[in-house]
């Protein structure tokens, strides 16, 4: 069962909040996930494990999904999700359009494997090309070590401020903040290689 | 008030009044004045308006429709009564009627773009395609000069929903021209390319389409479908192996960082050929040593081919006795790591419990090792003990919910439900004076705990009533014991609450089918046509959502044998009716001394604040009574999974169970069929499961004296085209046929 990275769907949303309320101690009604497809559909990815045809093995029953609550379909079990969206308050001071991360997760199981990143390169992506999101916010855990690493480091979010208190058990937040532009954008750019398919390659041909 | 002292029969004050009950949370009262409100002003159309926001507000929508269209039907000047009318058909699924509704409301605002878009969903939801293209167009070119920076986005989704209603109506040819002609309409810049790509395969120009493909991995080369695509695209598995071998280099060349590339030729290359041992060793043992947890997992799939299986299994053993100790000691940890999962999956407990002693010993701090252990230890049934093991990684990591949540699943299969609540809620919140999370799970939906306590629930009403039993069967006094009394209570106090956990799934998914309800205007207004519409599609099949047939053949099970055993009591109270009322009087003493453990009960167990029927005992008392009848509610429960989930066993294992008892015999039959298509596809097989159904059937329409004869025929019909071996004078030698 390898992983894939796809964009959110309706059909996600239970194991997306599976996942958070197995992860997380910030969680939501369904509805609240439901809100963000169906006002954002763009903006939330997910990753998942699956299952494709083995060459020359018959299965010899209609394949059953796992009882369980991660799972979405037959060998599809959500593994971790980003949950974005545009800010939307009519209030607020900045008229930028500019995108915000409610939440993302990857079960501890799946972790090193960079998918965090992958998901969150694809809604940063997203955002910016389809609602025009100039800039990402986020909150993150002052004590989360690994998020704020990847989000400073990796993703290159910078610390806007501390919110004192902004989780229910009292622990502080950092405010984070990433100015989008589209030509940094593009997730092969990520990937560390010198070649790129410049799409006038022959595939098949021997090299 | 004042209007109804003056004429009592006023019927639009009546009206009003019950409203006003309703919102004020006076249920009762509020249903009489609604009644009599309808009585005397049935063609009123104040009355009737007020019924609808009435029923509405009850979550019954059927009613809510049919007064709404009253009000309108009796006059109502207020036209925008159509949208609310709308609302709601679409929300029963009254497709026919919600296109009138739509096209009403849109003559009534057609300034309003969504006024437009919700015409075409009802236009297409009716299949009629040309009539949806033709109002999303006509209102494009309405607005085409006028459109401003902020309508944008909804400009970019419209368009591609009428692209894909052009798509779905059968002219792709079509779909593909406006949507090149639509290009810079579009933000949604992987909408439009996973649409061209599609379409450019159908048109069979898969030249193109492999490049259009090519661009989307540019965009998500994590994306595992588009390299299928792609794949299929270039016809690769009609190609030498060598060929599409090469352009998977390729790709992995580009996208390095990416798992598909790697993990595809995996799936393909066949087993004995020297490119798979290769390459499974490249992708394993890259894993290994940078530490990735998930190594064994992401290749178990490759198991069900028992070469793959046994060429993986050679590679990592042989690494682990020569490369790995001469590597970072975690490398040697993982690779233990793994080694244990896959004598796990070989059943070899043995040898699964060597490798996981030797990577704690080694790493003794390292959470996931422990969690590993205690899956092994729960396969081997040892539940007790896998659950202390998991308590020890979560002691390990205090801070990480996901090691909390697998230790309160372990209490639950170990029956600690009480514990497990409490060590979840370290992680709930927890309102004012609760003594634990239980409330906030239920707020939460947290399904999984909800389920696995209503299972563990399910466990210990079972065991305490094979306990009961058994000192039933030894005690042969006239009077019940006290051991008795209390047995009997706690075998009734888990039944009630292992159903009402049951039911607390059923009405979150009922509530999830609801809550769309906001959306049916909504995502008009937003512009998100397109997903608004699989959201539709998605909860007519929420019954298909994995854990829900799980649940609910949990709650039919309970169902079944409650009613089995009021059936058999009520035969064997025909001749001794003193037996049943024996205790009454210990028992009420008993209860009366448990009051106060009742009452610290109820506050670990309620799922609201003040519930009214906590321990579900009232529920409970409900079924035994006369004029409930069980087997109704569990077929209630049944047919919505075999309309939503027919490909699911359970589906049509818990269906036969409830048919046959209700006597539906050539529904039995049916889902008899529907298991075998699931099961045995090719039918290559004899299942004994299959036999010993039919077996039952079988007997039980033979035994039924009220069945019809021709019912007897059709049955006998059917199965002796399905099971043609079937003999009833040799049912052994039947079964004995059915041996897999």
């Amino acid at each position: 069962m390898g992983i894939t990275i796809r964009q959110a769907t309706i059909d996600d949303i239970q194991a997306m909040q599976n996942c958070n309320l197995h992860n997380l101690p910030e969680n939501y009604q369904l509805k609240y996930y439901m809100y963000h497809i169906l006002s954002w559909p763009q903006a939330s990815f997910v990753a998942t494990t699956y299952e494709t045809d083995l060459e020359g093995i018959d299965q010899d029953t209609i394949s059953q999904p796992k009882a369980d609550t991660a799972y979405i379909r037959p060998g599809e079990k959500v593994v971790g999700y980003v949950l974005g969206k545009m800010e939307d308050d009519p209030d607020a001071k900045d008229k930028t359009p500019h995108g915000h991360i409610t939440s993302i997760s990857v079960i501890r199981t799946y972790r090193r494997m960079g998918v965090a990143e992958k998901l969150m390169r694809q809604a940063l992506f997203a955002m910016n090309e389809s609602f025009n999101a100039q800039y990402v916010s986020l909150h993150v855990r002052k004590s989360n070590r690994a998020a704020l690493h990847l989000y400073r480091d990796t993703l290159n979010f910078e610390v806007i401020s501390i919110e004192k208190s902004y989780y229910q058990d009292g622990e502080d937040a950092y405010a984070m903040k990433k100015v989008l532009k589209r030509e940094e954008l593009e997730p092969y750019l990520f990937q560390k290689s010198d070649l790129v398919d410049d799409l006038s390659t022959d595939l098949l041909q021997e090299a | 008030d004042q209007t109804l002292k003056k004429n009592s029969n006023h019927a639009e004050s009546l009206a009003l009044k019950g409203c006003i009950f309703h919102f004020t949370g006076n249920k009762q009262e509020a249903e009489e004045y609604i009644h009599k409100a309808l009585n005397k002003g049935e063609k009123n159309y104040l009355v009737n308006h007020l019924a609808g926001v009435y029923y509405r507000a009850l979550e019954n929508y059927q009613d809510a429709a049919k007064w709404f269209k009253a009000t309108l039907d009796n006059g109502s000047p207020n036209k925008h009564l159509w949208r609310d009318l709308s609302n709601i058909q679409v929300h029963v699924r009254d497709y026919k009627n919600l296109k009138d509704s739509k096209q009403a409301y849109l003559e009534f605002q057609p300034g309003y773009r969504a006024n437009w878009t919700g015409t075409a969903v009802a236009l297409h939801l009716n299949k009629n395609y040309s009539g949806a293209v033709s109002t999303l167009s006509k209102i494009e070119d309405i607005i085409k000069d006028h459109l401003q920076e902020g309508d944008r986005y909804e400009q970019s989704e419209c368009v591609l929903y009428k692209n894909s209603i052009i798509a779905e109506g059968g002219d792709v040819e079509k779909a593909l021209e406006v949507l090149e002609k639509d290009d810079s309409e579009i933000r949604d810049r992987l909408a439009f390319l996973e649409y061209k790509a599609k379409y450019l395969y159908i048109l069979d120009r898969k030249k193109e389409a492999s490049l259009v493909y090519r661009e989307l991995l540019k965009r998500n080369p994590d994306n595992v479908n588009y390299y299928l695509a792609l794949d299929d695209a270039l016809d690769l598995k009609t190609k030498p192996l060598e060929t599409r071998l090469r352009v998977y280099e390729k790709l992995q060349a580009f996208y390095p960082l990416s798992d598909p590339p790697k993990f595809l030729p995996l799936c393909f290359l066949p087993a004995n050929s020297p490119q798979f041992h290769d390459k499974a060793k490249e992708y394993v043992l890259s894993q290994l040593k940078r530490g990735v947890p998930s190594t064994f997992v992401n290749i178990k799939h490759l198991y069900k081919d028992a070469a793959k299986r046994d060429i993986i299994a050679k590679i990592v053993l042989d690494f682990h006795d020569n490369q790995a100790p001469s590597l970072a000691p975690t490398v040697v940890v993982w690779t233990k790591f793994f080694l244990t999962q896959h004598y796990l999956y070989l059943g070899d407990f043995e040898k699964a419990n060597k490798f996981a002693d030797e990577a704690i010993s080694h790493s003794p701090t390292l959470v996931e090792l422990y969690m590993l252990k205690a899956r092994v230890l729960k396969h081997e049934h040892k539940i007790a003990e896998a659950s202390q093991v998991m308590e020890e990684a979560r002691k390990l990591d205090l801070q990480d919910r996901f090691v909390n949540s697998k230790s309160t699943k372990y209490l639950l299969r170990a029956d600690q439900v009480d514990e497990a609540i409490d060590k979840i809620s370290l992680f709930t919140k927890l309102d004012e004076n609760a003594v634990n999370g239980c409330k906030d799970l239920h707020l939460m939906q947290v399904n999984w705990v909800i389920l696995e306590s209503a299972e563990a629930y399910t466990r210990l009403y079972h065991a305490y009533a094979k306990e009961l039993a058994s000192l039933e069967s030894t005690n042969k006094e006239e009077e019940e014991s006290e051991a008795e009394v209390e047995l009997h209570e706690k075998v009734e106090l888990y039944r009630g609450l292992a159903i009402k956990r049951y039911q607390a799934i059923v009405n979150i998914f009922k509530s999830w089918y609801n809550d769309l309800f906001d959306f049916h205007s909504y995502c008009l207004r937003r512009g998100t046509p397109r997903d608004y519409l699989q959201s539709l599609k998605w909860s007519d099949h929420l019954g298909a959502t994995p854990i829900y047939p799980r649940a609910i053949e949990g709650l039919v099970s309970l169902y079944l044998e409650l009613n089995e055993q009021i059936s058999t009591s009520a035969e064997a109270n025909l001749g001794d009716s003193s037996k049943t009322k024996k205790n009454n009087k210990k028992q009420k003493k008993a209860r009366a001394q448990n009051l106060k453990k009742r009452e610290e009960l109820i506050a670990k167990v309620e799922s609201v604040k003040n519930e009214s029927d906590p321990l579900g005992t009232e529920f409970l008392k409900s079924l035994y009574s006369k004029e409930c009848n069980i087997l109704d509610l569990a077929f209630a429960l049944v047919k919505p999974l075999t309309e939503e989930a027919q490909d699911n066993v359970i589906t049509w294992r818990v269906a036969y169970e409830v048919y046959l008892k209700q006597g539906k015999y050539i529904l039995a039959l049916q889902a008899i069929k529907n298991l075998e298509r699931i099961l045995n596809p090719h039918k290559t097989k004899k299942l004994r499961s299959m036999a010993e159904r039919v077996v039952r059937l079988n007997k039980a329409c033979r035994e039924d004296q009220t069945t019809n004869a021709a019912i007897i025929k059709v049955v006998e019909k059917g199965i002796s085209t399905t099971y043609p071996d079937f003999n009833e004078s040799d049912v052994p030698g039947f079964l004995k046929l059915y041996s897999h």
